[in-house]
């Protein structure tokens, strides 16, 4: 915050709050769009082309949060289009690998062939889509393109106890030796992928080739029930269907700022906005309002929106967001790291970007 | 309807505890009082307490309890009755021509006395004579009739007179005769399943949540619709000859059917010409009213009625004024009442001709008036539904009748020719039961063959979702004119409070004539009226005999039924007593006591058919219930305290439609507060009754539609007709059914907003619906027009998927010994006639095994027919024809499941069911709770929807162009809470007519850091900035309904004709053609391309070639083969010309010369 000013293109300042801010009211959220084409503030004789320089200078990433699941950093300096073009890659075309066939040899169980395989489909295995190739449509499954899974399970009494009367995704096996039906599927291995599981060390306790949840309630079964399949699975994209998306989601916001537009602020508003925001608005020691860092109160923000219809409230106190910083977050399905998910992402755009350079 | 005054006098209209003195000893009735005066002085219970006595009402009744109790009726008492009513068959040998016998003197007579009757539990009768005990489910998948053996007692009785006066009875007794099977309704009492617990349902194959009420007919389950209906009001004209004062009389005669009721009838007469002393022209028309002796001129009733300028009467009589022969035939009428000329005036000649005469003129046209405006045809209180019972009942007592002269032709013939008189032998147990299977399976009621039969009577139970299953149970229809434009009958009416549902009803020609039932109505099914002339003589009622007529005018009358017993000089007391007694249950509680002040009447009714209903008994501003009885029912386990104990407490009543008129009820328990804490600015200081809760008015369908008080009325309505149609779960047993049609949600979800309604109509249990993120947007406008987008990510992750469920049914059906039919894998070697579809996914048996993928026109059941052998001996190529079942076109899917076992004639049965999965796509249908449909437009990945600051993603997006013009506010609301109940974890509550406000659920909302009005900070999916408006984004509960564009697409090029006229079939299921109608016709035309129209109409349709003859204009013989034609009337003496028509152009020529008509075809002269 504040070094954004050196960037600041000489426009008088109630329009470069336009061009950097969305100012957001109780109704509406006013200047929502970015000013990038270059010669839009050409009346005022200012450029405002893109400079390499000054992006390379001002792109900031901070990550604040990073665990197996979920990363959340701040993207600062970029345009809408990069942030939201690297959510998009995300999304839809990181790749993932993920059960695609089911060849069903028994099922007795209430749960319909085509219900349990798609249940089956949207597991989400820790295998690693860069051993893998796409798998094109008229080409045969073969030990690059296809992970083969068996579920056998039977459910029994014994005694009191049912034994198997709820099918996890633990009872999954991998197959590394290939499919046990050539016949009917024609997936025919010519060596195993025991050698694709990754050593001891690298696995850091995790298990590969194997769903990422062991506890994924697949359907239930009731003594005498039972189900025998095999699943393939295939590398794809989240475009091609959601099952392959690496992400539960990802998205980003925009950076909330709360600012007081003058120093003395009228007691009976300064009530107000302390009654209704405690924490975001503090008294200083010499008991004047003073405003924290609004991103650490989100809960707060709304109740400070709706009172901005009040003439005597938005006279005092502006809700604004930065236009180019992103809080954004990943929120992986456990496939992959979030931050091994962004890297991919880049190098996705990267190659997009070449590939589009190539062919101006 | 009663004024605020007529209660004012009466403070005492419902007193209950000073009719206590006959209750017994003294020392126990003042313990008794003790109690009471405790229990008065009890907390009043809340609003909140109603529910429990609410769920203690489902608890005990269910949901379709009128029918089950009208079918309960019929077996264990009408049945007898009908029985009994013409129980003696008395046959008398006729005198046979006996040549040279000996007369032997002795008179014989001949009596058949039909007794007791019993019933069986439902049975099965195997093609071979055995018999099994039977269960729903066995009846529905092998199509049998679920019904039970009925037997009697039979009595002959022989008396032999001597000549001498001796008779002699010889009686011989035939006990339990096997009489007719009788058709049982499930879960009534007579049912397997009756008191059967869920857990021995579920292991019968039942679904515990079925409520029952219909019959299993030949495999489909059936309900009985009730029927409504008035006094059979047709008009008669009769041309009376000569002697008579009249020419023509017209007369209509309203009847109540089934009923003791006086009919009603009223005449138009026409005089003959110049009988009357001397009047100018003579042939006047007079009118018969009832209530009035003389003949009123029709004129003068016009007038009292309204009508005063003869313009007017004339313009409802005769309908063109041109019309000078009826005008002329007017002209008397007209003139005779032409010195009364205003409505007083002709009221008064009413008047005086009628009972009041002697009073003053303002009595007597009040009198007159109140005479014309009596009966309100529409008001409930005069109507009558009939249901199972009385419906089976008129049907048993037909058959019945039948059964009886067909016995007695028999027994006469037998002893016409003097043989033994084999009794058993004489019941056709088939007229019965052949007679009532007949009825339910067709839903013509009546005999078959028989003219104006009622249909539609017995409907096939709807299985869509169970919302509609109930509901179809709980219907109401009135049969009469469906084609009439009258709106009347079709209007919803004030008395129609708690009865019938004031949202549910379909669109269409069927509006407002097919009711449901709201969910606490209660029909009544009937008790005998003789207790209550028992009491009605104790308590000093004078009967109509014994009484002067001077004493009439001071006293009540008193009616039962619609009959005048007698009079009663103290009717307040005789009131007070029967209500106090019909509130200890020593009265049926179902009689209804109908006290009329102003008219002096006391109206009993014990007849069945009359809707009534159950409210709180309030005395002195107070409820009767107290706190202390919520208790004893919220704690009722041990103790079975429940819904009879508080009716037979006296704390609750059944009031009909038309005792309803003669009550205070408040509208909420919190009125009767306010009303004793501020007795002048109450809406009444007398209320008598109290609404147990106000959302009870409402029927299956409108229980389910979250906060419908804040919806446009028809939007309830539509909701109501869509909820028919979605898709959820319709029971839990569907595994186990093998339903034609069958739509099963993957993921149901419960709604987040629920009514308190939905714990009764398990709706928690068996949604219909999933609660969708909605978000109200344009976003890119591929929603416009009713169309939705939706989110393809969440499709692909299960959202509204449904797997639909089809079943087929083939059976070898025996043709006399020739053709047998044989299910197998026909032999393309000596089968004829083998269809195009493949005969490969067959097994064996000739049938496909589960689990087999089929599309198209796939054989699925292999079956052959043997021809017969050809009578010279040759030897065939063919010995068998192909009769094999395919799958529907258009269809496919999977082979689910596959049953195979024996009908009733033991022949082999099959039921094949097909499954299939549909996945949401473009053009399916989906609607909110709110009668807001749509279609979905587009669908969006994840990636390119909209995204709130938390990363949320709406399923769907609405045009927000639905919601002004609708103004179902209730979407809205539904939606807003839903969001609070998703946040906080619980279940919000909609239900109708509470204190609930936008501004609690917005405030709580606001509380929770959201925006208070459900609005979020969106971010647009493709350019990824923030979108300038704030977006309403909320859960809403969303149904998917059976209409998918897969069952619907379809295009024809070339295809099947039809046979008669060679035109395109009809229909998708046909591959037929689109119909190119006359607005599409027009539209060619005025855009001028007279050649593509010639194509569509002609080219593409029946275009053919004839050859004419050129002299006669009439078809000629042509062989094109030969290059021959000929005229038939002029030989080779004339030109033949080719002509192209349309097909049915010479089908209507050939049809006119077969009328003798000659259609000639001219040829005018080409250059």
């Amino acid at each position: 915050m504040g070094g954004d000013k050196k960037r600041s293109k000489g426009l008088p300042e109630y329009l470069e709050l336009q061009r950097t801010h969305v100012h957001c009211g109780p109704d509406v959220n006013k200047h929502t769009t970015t000013f990038t084409s270059a010669n839009v503030f050409e009346p005022l004789c200012i450029d405002n082309s893109w400079n390499l320089e000054a992006f390379k200078s001002d792109l900031q990433i901070e990550v604040n949060h990073l665990d197996d699941e979920v990363m959340e950093f701040d993207l600062i300096g970029v345009d809408p289009a990069i942030a939201n073009a690297l959510r998009r890659i995300l999304l839809a075309e990181v790749p993932t690998v993920a059960i695609e066939h089911v060849f069903m040899i028994n099922n007795t169980s209430i749960m319909q062939d085509e219900v349990l395989s798609h249940r089956l489909g949207l597991v989400p295995l820790r295998v690693d889509p860069k051993l893998f190739d796409f798998k094109l449509a008229e080409e045969a499954p073969s030990e690059k393109n296809t992970v083969v899974f068996k579920l056998d399970v039977r459910c029994t009494r014994q005694g009191t106890r049912l034994i198997n009367d709820k099918v996890t995704s633990n009872m999954l096996q991998w197959m590394p030796a290939g499919s046990q039906l050539p016949e009917e599927t024609s997936c025919r291995f010519t060596q195993g992928q025991a050698h694709l599981v990754p050593s001891q060390q690298e696995q850091k306790g995790k298990k590969f080739m194997a769903p990422v949840h062991e506890d994924i309630l697949l359907t239930k079964l009731r003594p005498g029930q039972c189900i025998q399949l095999e699943a393939h699975a295939v590398k794809g994209i989240g475009k091609t269907h959601a099952k392959w998306s690496p992400v539960a989601t990802a998205w980003y916001k925009l950076l909330p700022e709360v600012v007081l537009l003058t120093d003395d602020v009228p007691e009976s508003v300064a009530k107000t906005l302390l009654d209704a925001a405690p924490g975001l608005f503090v008294r200083k020691p010499d008991g004047k309002l003073a405003v924290t860092n609004a991103r650490h109160h989100e809960k707060h923000l709304e109740k400070v929106r709706v009172l901005l219809d009040q003439e005597a409230i938005a006279q005092v106190v502006q809700y604004r967001k930065r236009k180019d910083h992103f809080i954004f977050t990943i929120e992986s399905t456990g496939i992959l790291p979030p931050d091994v998910l962004f890297e991919q992402a880049l190098s996705i755009l990267h190659d997009k970007a070449e590939q589009l350079a190539n062919k101006l | 309807m009663f004024s605020q005054d007529v209660f004012d006098e009466l403070p005492s209209v419902l007193p209950v505890e000073q009719a206590d003195e006959e209750m017994g000893e003294a020392l126990e009735h003042s313990v008794q009082q003790q109690q009471q005066e405790a229990h008065a002085q009890e907390e009043e219970i809340s609003q909140e307490d109603a529910w429990a006595v609410i769920s203690a009402f489902f608890e005990e009744k269910g949901l379709v309890r009128q029918q089950l109790d009208s079918f309960n009726e019929f077996v264990s008492n009408t049945m007898q009755e009908i029985i009994d009513e013409g129980s003696e068959i008395r046959i008398t040998p006729e005198n046979q021509l006996n040549p040279g016998g000996t007369d032997e003197g002795a008179e014989k007579e001949y009596k058949i006395k039909f007794g007791q009757i019993y019933l069986s539990k439902p049975l099965v009768t195997e093609h071979d004579e055995e018999t099994d005990s039977l269960f729903p489910r066995e009846a529905r998948l092998r199509n049998l009739t679920y019904c039970a053996p009925m037997y009697i007692d039979i009595e002959k009785i022989e008396i032999t007179r001597t000549p001498e006066g001796d008779s002699n009875e010889d009686v011989t007794k035939y006990d339990k005769v096997f009489l007719a099977k009788v058709p049982i309704m499930l879960r009534s009492t007579f049912c397997s399943l009756h008191d059967c617990s869920d857990k021995e349902l579920t292991e019968l194959g039942e679904c515990p949540y079925d409520q029952g009420g219909y019959f299993v007919i030949n495999g489909s389950e059936k309900v009985l619709i009730a029927q409504e209906r008035m006094a059979n009001n047709h008009v008669y004209v009769f041309k009376k000859s000569q002697p008579s004062k009249y020419s023509f009389v017209g007369e209509i005669r309203s009847v109540l059917e089934n009923s003791t009721r006086n009919a009603s009838t009223m005449s138009v007469k026409m005089l003959t010409k110049g009988v009357k002393k001397g009047s100018a022209a003579g042939s006047v028309i007079r009118t018969q009213i009832p209530y009035i002796r003389a003949d009123i001129p029709i004129l003068i009733l016009f007038r009292a009625l309204g009508f005063v300028a003869d313009r007017d009467i004339l313009e409802h009589i005769v309908y063109d004024y041109n019309d000078t022969e009826m005008m002329e035939a007017l002209r008397p009428s007209i003139e005779e009442a032409q010195p009364v000329q205003s409505q007083e005036l002709a009221l008064d000649y009413i008047g005086k001709r009628g009972s009041a005469i002697g009073v003053t003129k303002a009595k007597r046209i009040e009198y007159a008036r109140e005479i014309l405006q009596k009966d309100d045809r529409d008001h409930y209180a005069n109507k009558r539904m009939d249901l199972g019972g009385p419906l089976l009942a008129g049907l048993f007592r037909l058959l019945f009748r039948k059964l009886c002269k067909d016995m007695r032709q028999y027994v006469q013939r037998c002893v016409d020719s003097g043989k033994d008189i084999n009794v058993p032998g004489a019941v056709k147990t088939q007229t019965i039961t052949r007679g009532l299977k007949y009825s339910l399976a067709t839903g013509n009621w009546g005999q078959q063959g028989q003219q104006g039969l009622r249909s539609g009577v017995s409907q096939v139970l709807n299985r869509l979702t169970y919302a509609s299953t109930l509901s179809h149970l709980r219907r109401v229809n009135s049969p009469i004119g469906r084609e009439g434009k009258l709106a009347k009958p079709r209007q919803l009416h004030n008395s129609l409070w708690g009865m019938m549902c004031p949202a549910e009803t379909p669109e269409g020609q069927a509006v407002g004539l097919v009711k449901n039932l709201a969910l606490m109505a209660y029909i009544t099914v009937g008790s005998p009226s003789a207790p209550l002339l028992e009491f009605l003589d104790e308590w000093t009622t004078e009967y109509l005999e014994e009484i002067a007529p001077s004493v009439i005018p001071q006293s009540t009358k008193v009616f039962v039924n619609g009959v005048w017993i007698g009079i009663h000089r103290e009717p307040q007391t005789l009131v007070r007593t029967l209500r106090h007694l019909r509130r200890r249950v020593d009265i049926n509680t179902e009689v209804g006591v109908i006290y009329d002040i102003p008219l002096k009447e006391l109206r009993l009714f014990t007849d069945y058919g009359r809707a009534s209903r159950p409210i709180f008994v309030v005395d002195n501003q107070h409820l009767l219930i107290k706190k202390s009885d919520i208790i004893k029912l919220q704690q009722s386990e041990g103790t079975s305290y429940g819904w009879n104990d508080l009716v037979s407490n006296g704390y609750i009543e059944y009031v009909d439609t038309e005792e309803e008129e003669t009550t205070m009820i408040a509208m909420n328990i919190k009125d009767l507060a306010a009303a004793r804490q501020n007795p002048q600015g109450a809406y009444s200081s007398t209320y008598t009754h109290c609404e147990i809760h106000p959302s009870m008015i409402l029927g299956v369908c409108a229980s389910i539609i979250p906060f419908p008080d804040h919806n446009q009325s028809p939007r309830n309505t539509y909701q109501s007709a869509m909820g028919k149609q979605a898709m959820g779960m319709y029971c839990t047993n569907y595994q186990h059914r093998m339903d034609t049609q069958g739509f099963v949600l993957y993921y149901p979800q419960k709604p987040l907003v629920t009514t308190r309604a939905m714990e009764y109509l398990k709706f928690r249990e068996l949604p219909a619906g999933i609660n969708a993120i909605v978000a109200i947007a344009c976003y890119s406008g591929y929603n416009q027009e009713d169309s939705l987008m939706m989110n393809q990510s969440s499709i692909d992750r299960g959202f509204f998927r449904s797997i639909f469920y089809r079943a087929y049914k083939d059976e070898e059906k025996k043709q006399g010994s020739m053709s047998r039919e044989e299910i197998e894998l026909p032999n393309p070697d000596n089968t004829m006639g083998m269809r195009h579809g493949t005969y490969d996914k067959l097994d064996e048996d000739g049938l496909v095994p589960p689990g087999t993928r089929i599309s198209g026109e796939d054989i699925i059941v292999g079956k052959t027919v043997a021809l017969p052998e050809d009578p010279s001996g040759a030897v065939q190529r063919f010995s068998k024809k192909d009769a094999s079942l395919a799958l529907r076109g258009q269809e496919s899917g999977v082979v689910d499941q596959v049953m195979l076992s024996t009908n009733d004639q033991g022949q082999k049965f099959v039921k094949v069911r097909m499954r299939t999965v549909c996945v949401p796509q473009v053009g399916d249908k989906f609607a909110s709770r709110h009668g807001q449909k749509g279609t979905i437009g587009i669908t969006y990945t994840q990636e390119d929807m909209p995204f709130t600051s938390e990363g949320v993603v709406p399923d769907l997006i609405v045009n927000p162009h639905a919601i002004p013009s609708r103004m179902t506010i209730g979407h809205l609301v539904e939606a807003l809470m839903s969001k609070v109940a998703a946040l906080i974890g619980s279940e919000g509550d909609a239900t109708p007519f509470t204190d609930v406000t936008v501004e609690n659920i917005s405030h709580a909302l606001h509380g929770l850091g959201y925006q208070c009005r459900g609005w979020e900070v969106m971010y647009n999916g493709h350019t990824g900035r923030q979108l300038q408006a704030q977006i309403f984004l909320n859960p809403t509960y969303y149904q998917r309904l059976k209409h998918m564009v897969d069952f619907k697409i379809h295009s024809r090029q070339r295809g099947p004709l039809q046979v008669l006229n060679r035109q395109p079939v009809e229909g998708r299921a046909r591959d037929g053609g689109l119909r190119f109608g006359e607005m599409e016709r027009d539209c060619i035309i005025s855009h001028g391309a007279a050649s593509f129209l010639k194509e569509r109409l002609f080219d593409q349709s029946d275009a053919y070639r004839v050859h004419v003859c050129e002299k006669s204009g009439l078809f000629a013989v042509a062989n094109l083969k030969k290059q021959q034609f000929s005229s038939q009337i002029y030989k080779a003496d004339s030109n033949i010309v080719q002509v192209f028509i349309p097909y049915a152009c010479k089908l209507l020529f050939q049809e006119l010369m077969a009328m003798c008509v000659v259609p000639r075809l001219q040829f005018g002269k080409t250059k």
